[in-house]
């Protein structure tokens, strides 16, 4: 329990690093600087302190879904075993929790897009409900690779010690299925090529569209929302990778934080070697990473 | 039973007596509201002592039973959960109905909608509780009936008159359906019981297959699980709106009751029937909510989601029908409780969104999806209870469809480890998973666009002047739906509790693959998820003292003359989904100089149904010779008849 407790906050705390380091190894991969590691601590501090800006068209939606989408996203962190053995929360189907509790997030957010009235934020939700919608089935398919393989419908078992033993009967079919759990993390974490977080043109945007009038503390919490979400994909892929040898907790915990320091740089290095796709592509990528995940069932099935 | 009779008895007397007291409309009014909600509160007593386990109903006894000739009725734990839908969504349904319906200038026809619904009522509450042939054939066709009378309220308009000719074509293909069904399996003749049913299947008198298929097409019709939905969406959209929360959020369900107490009746069905159903529901829930997302007509929208979540439905009695067939207690178990408490939740909330759409329709004069706008400023009310239902119906937590979606997940993951061919149904979860990612779409397309935003017409600026009175209805559902997501140990011990009667042998399930399993931490999570929310929102207001806090119009890209009517529309906002999906949408793209608009079809009705009824009537046109008005040929007709009967009486029969 107090591991768990330590673990979901050492989580909580490293989160905004994990894009920071995509971000800084595709600098450097791209022949620039970039901006520092530890760039969104300050600029979370700096929104903190701001005031806020609302549209007179807005209602109490708008208000809710920045603290909404931070409250599924750290609750759906508490249901992930982050010392490799145990979860702070953890039932059987906890998994449907999981999924579940993320696209409540992305409701409220996106109805807080709707609510402002403006066509932009509207083309943003619009795009975030599509890629959401290919990229749901894709997660409960990866769920369900890791369920069949371990016999478990509980997180904690999933990606804890059974993993560890399912490694040696299954190993091709978790492979395939950490695979489509890295290009599914591209999409929720809304990083090339679904979606590019430096763009700077509204109609380029997905994410970033839909958050163009919450400024201040809402918007500290959607940033901050944005970072947990992607460290808890890089966590969810390290778990199933690192499991495949058995180590002690506390072992196991720095794996995971060492785990998330290489799948950012995996993700900056992606970003660097390719552009974003064209609107259109978008839902055969995630498509492509539920088929990945599909060949993996398939395996196990036989 | 003597409970039942008189809350049922007082609901028929409430409508006639709203129909006799014409000269005093608001004193009928009255009358027949508190008169009905008494009466199902009444007929609702002994639903939930046979659900709370106070009176053994353990082994699918009768709690309370009558019989008078062919007539049989009673109450099992089966009956008392369907019950428990009917009386309880049909009580709040009569509340909103009545002013719903109190400002309309046909007060005539008013009192014989008001009739009618005490008989639709009545007779959807015989259905789940008839215990023999005659009573169950009797009360469905009242029930099919008295909705067909409620669908055409508004028979001048010539799409309403159209979509209740569907409506009643269907309805009774559904009933030849079942006819054929219960001569199949009740050698007895119509006074069959119930029970004799049953001791025929037990001794192996039964053809199985033949009856179950009947039973997934009659039943299928009136549940309306895809291919058979097409009549759903336009009478749901026809009739008045507490008309379509009734038929879509109870008359639905007794479809569902109909398989499930077959398949009680029936014991094990054979393997090929589970995965058909399971298919079924599959190919339903997932071409329901996509059509859902094509639609502009906000009744439209949510008759489409009720095949949805019908499928969602039958994915639980499909994984029950397979549990079964392959002796895999533990996924049965679930995938029937699944199914149950889905069928409430859907009740719920599906009741309340059509009550919704109702106070919409009625403040705001449209059900045109894109002229609405902005309208949670102006029905406050109708927009929470709207919101709280569209967020249990996409299935997110901690709402009660995140609770039945929960455990249905969980029976069809189950079966990943249950062994055999019936491994292959885990991969359907994938299909579960993009219904709740479509649905999300769905929903946030039908609650952004017609409550949030800017009022897209100017003849909004009037609306929301009757929101208190027809909104207490629709917050009482949306309490239901709140209280069954902050408590939901009761309920899913109730429905696992009532799918025994299905699945009559869980003895061999584990504690933890039972489907109380984890409930307790649904309530956790949801105390938790409030907690952590409002502790943000605190955190934010701290944050906030002092700081500035201005007004400014919503960032446009610097363009300072923005319209409502720039907004996205319905339209829009679904168009990247549906391209993706293509022809399978049912959404045709119509292009006009300056102007691009979506049209969405009826697929099956206009692709296959209607063809095949003109192919039909075209192959009877050549029948028609036969049909000459001659008195002769007459008589030739009936001398030949009569000969090939004394040849078969001859040569066949007395052989």
């Amino acid at each position: 329990m107090l591991r768990a407790i330590l673990g979901l906050f050492a989580i909580l705390l490293v989160a905004p690093i994990v894009p920071g380091i995509a971000n800084r190894v595709k600098s450097a991969l791209t022949g620039r600087r970039g901006a520092p590691v530890l760039q969104l601590y300050a600029d979370l501090w700096k929104l903190w302190r701001k005031g806020v800006v609302y549209s007179p068209t807005t209602s109490i939606v708008f208000r809710l879904g920045p603290a909404v989408l931070a409250a599924t996203t750290v609750l759906a962190t508490c249901l992930l075993p982050l010392d490799g053995a145990t979860s702070l929360v953890g039932f059987t189907g906890d998994l449907v929790a999981f999924a579940g509790l993320l696209a409540l997030g992305r409701f409220m957010l996106v109805l807080a897009a709707l609510d402002t009235g403006s066509s932009f934020e509207g083309m943003g939700a619009s795009r975030e409900v599509t890629i959401a919608a290919f990229a749901e089935p894709a997660l409960i398919l990866c769920f369900t690779v890791l369920a069949m393989a371990t016999g478990r419908l509980q997180l904690q078992d999933m990606l804890g010690p059974p993993l560890a033993q399912a490694w040696l009967a299954a190993a091709p079919s978790l492979l395939l299925g950490a695979a489509s759990l890295f290009v599914l993390s591209l999409a929720e974490a809304c990083r090339v090529p679904v979606d590019d977080p430096l763009t700077h043109l509204e109609l380029t945007m997905i994410h970033e569209v839909m958050v163009l009038d919450h400024s201040g503390p809402d918007l500290a919490l959607v940033l901050y929302a944005g970072a947990l979400k992607m460290t808890l994909f890089g966590s969810l892929i390290v778990r199933v990778l690192v499991a495949s040898v058995a180590v002690p907790a506390p072992v196991a915990l720095v794996l995971l934080l060492g785990g998330l320091a290489l799948y950012g740089a995996l993700v900056g290095t992606v970003e660097s070697g390719m552009a974003r796709l064209r609107m259109n592509r978008v839902p055969q990528i995630l498509v492509a990473a539920s088929a990945i995940a599909g060949f993996g069932l398939i395996l196990l099935l036989k | 039973m003597i409970l039942f009779a008189v809350g049922l008895g007082l609901v028929l007397l409430a409508g006639a007596l709203g129909w006799a007291l014409a000269r005093h409309p608001s004193a009928a009014d009255r009358v027949f509201m508190w008169g009905a909600i008494a009466g199902c509160g009444v007929a609702l007593v002994p639903a939930i002592s046979a659900l709370a386990g106070l009176t053994d109903a353990s082994a699918g006894a009768d709690v309370a039973a009558s019989a008078t000739g062919g007539l049989a009725f009673g109450i099992d734990a089966l009956s008392a959960w369907f019950l428990v839908v009917v009386l309880g969504a049909g009580a709040g349904i009569v509340a909103f109905g009545v002013p719903y319906l109190g400002s309309d200038s046909r007060q005539r026809r008013v009192r014989v909608a008001h009739l009618l619904l005490s008989v639709l009522l009545a007779a959807l509450a015989g259905v789940v509780t008839a215990r023999s042939i005659v009573a169950f054939l009797a009360c469905w066709e009242v029930m099919a009936l008295a909705a067909y009378f409620l669908v055409i309220f508004d028979y001048e308009k010539r799409e309403v008159w159209g979509a209740g000719m569907v409506y009643l074509v269907l309805t009774h293909v559904s009933t030849l359906a079942l006819i054929g069904m219960f001569a199949a399996c009740a050698p007895g003749g119509v006074g069959s019981r119930f029970e004799d049913l049953r001791q025929a299947a037990a001794a192996g008198w039964v053809p199985t297959g033949l009856v179950l298929t009947l039973a997934l097409i009659g039943f299928g019709i009136k549940a309306g699980a895809v291919p058979f939905h097409f009549w759903l969406p336009g009478a749901h959209a026809a009739a008045p709106s507490h008309v379509s929360a009734l038929l879509s959020g109870i008359m639905l369900k007794v479809g569902i009751y109909g398989l499930l107490r077959m398949l009680a009746l029936l014991g094990a069905p054979p393997v090929w029937w589970g995965w058909v159903v399971l298919f079924i529901g599959l190919a339903s829930s997932v071409l329901g909510v996509l059509w859902a997302l094509g639609q502009h007509d906000l009744k439209r929208l949510l008759a489409y989601h009720s095949v949805e979540n019908i499928g969602i439905i039958l994915l639980g009695v499909g994984l029950g029908a397979l549990g079964v067939a392959y002796h895999q207690p533990a996924v049965a178990w679930l995938g029937v409780t699944g199914a149950l408490l889905h069928a409430l939740n859907h009740a719920l909330f599906k009741s309340l969104l059509f009550l919704g759409a109702g106070s919409v329709a009625r403040e705001t004069g449209t059900r045109e999806i894109d002229r609405l706008g902005g309208l949670a400023r102006r029905m406050p009310r109708t927009a929470l209870a709207f919101l709280i239902g569209s967020i249990a119906i996409v299935g997110l937590p901690p709402l009660n469809g995140f609770v039945s979606e929960w455990v249905i997940f969980r029976a069809l993951l189950g079966t990943g480890s249950a062994g055999g061919s019936l491994r292959v149904a885990a991969a359907m979860a994938v299909g579960l998973a993009l219904t709740g990612g479509l649905a999300l779409a769905c929903f946030s397309k039908l609650y952004g666009v017609v409550f949030l935003g800017r009022e897209r017409d100017a003849s909004l600026e009037r609306a929301g002047t009757a929101d208190a009175a027809l909104a207490a209805p629709q917050v009482f559902l949306a309490a239901c739906c709140v209280a069954i997501a902050v408590a939901p140990w009761f309920v899913i011990s109730a429905a696992a509790r009532t799918a025994r009667i299905v699945v009559p042998d869980v003895s061999a399930v584990p504690v933890g693959g039972a489907p109380l399993a984890g409930a307790s931490w649904l309530t956790a999570l949801s105390v938790a998820l409030l907690a952590v929310v409002l502790a943000l929102m605190g955190a934010r207001r701290l944050a906030l003292r002092g700081r500035a806090r201005r007004s400014s119009p919503t960032w446009n890209c610097a363009y300072p003359a923005t319209t409502a009517r720039m907004q996205y529309t319905a339209s829009s906002y679904a168009d990247p989904l549906l391209v993706g999906f293509g022809a399978l949408s049912g959404v045709r793209k119509v292009r006009a100089a300056g102007s691009v608009h979506t049209e969405p079809m009826e697929l099956v009705l206009d692709r296959l149904a209607r063809p095949f009824w003109n192919r039909l009537l075209r192959a009877a046109a050549r029948l028609r010779p036969l049909q000459s008005g001659g008195m002769r040929w007459y008589v030739v007709y009936a001398i030949l008849c009569l000969l090939g009967l004394l040849l078969y009486l001859r040569f066949v029969a007395l052989s």
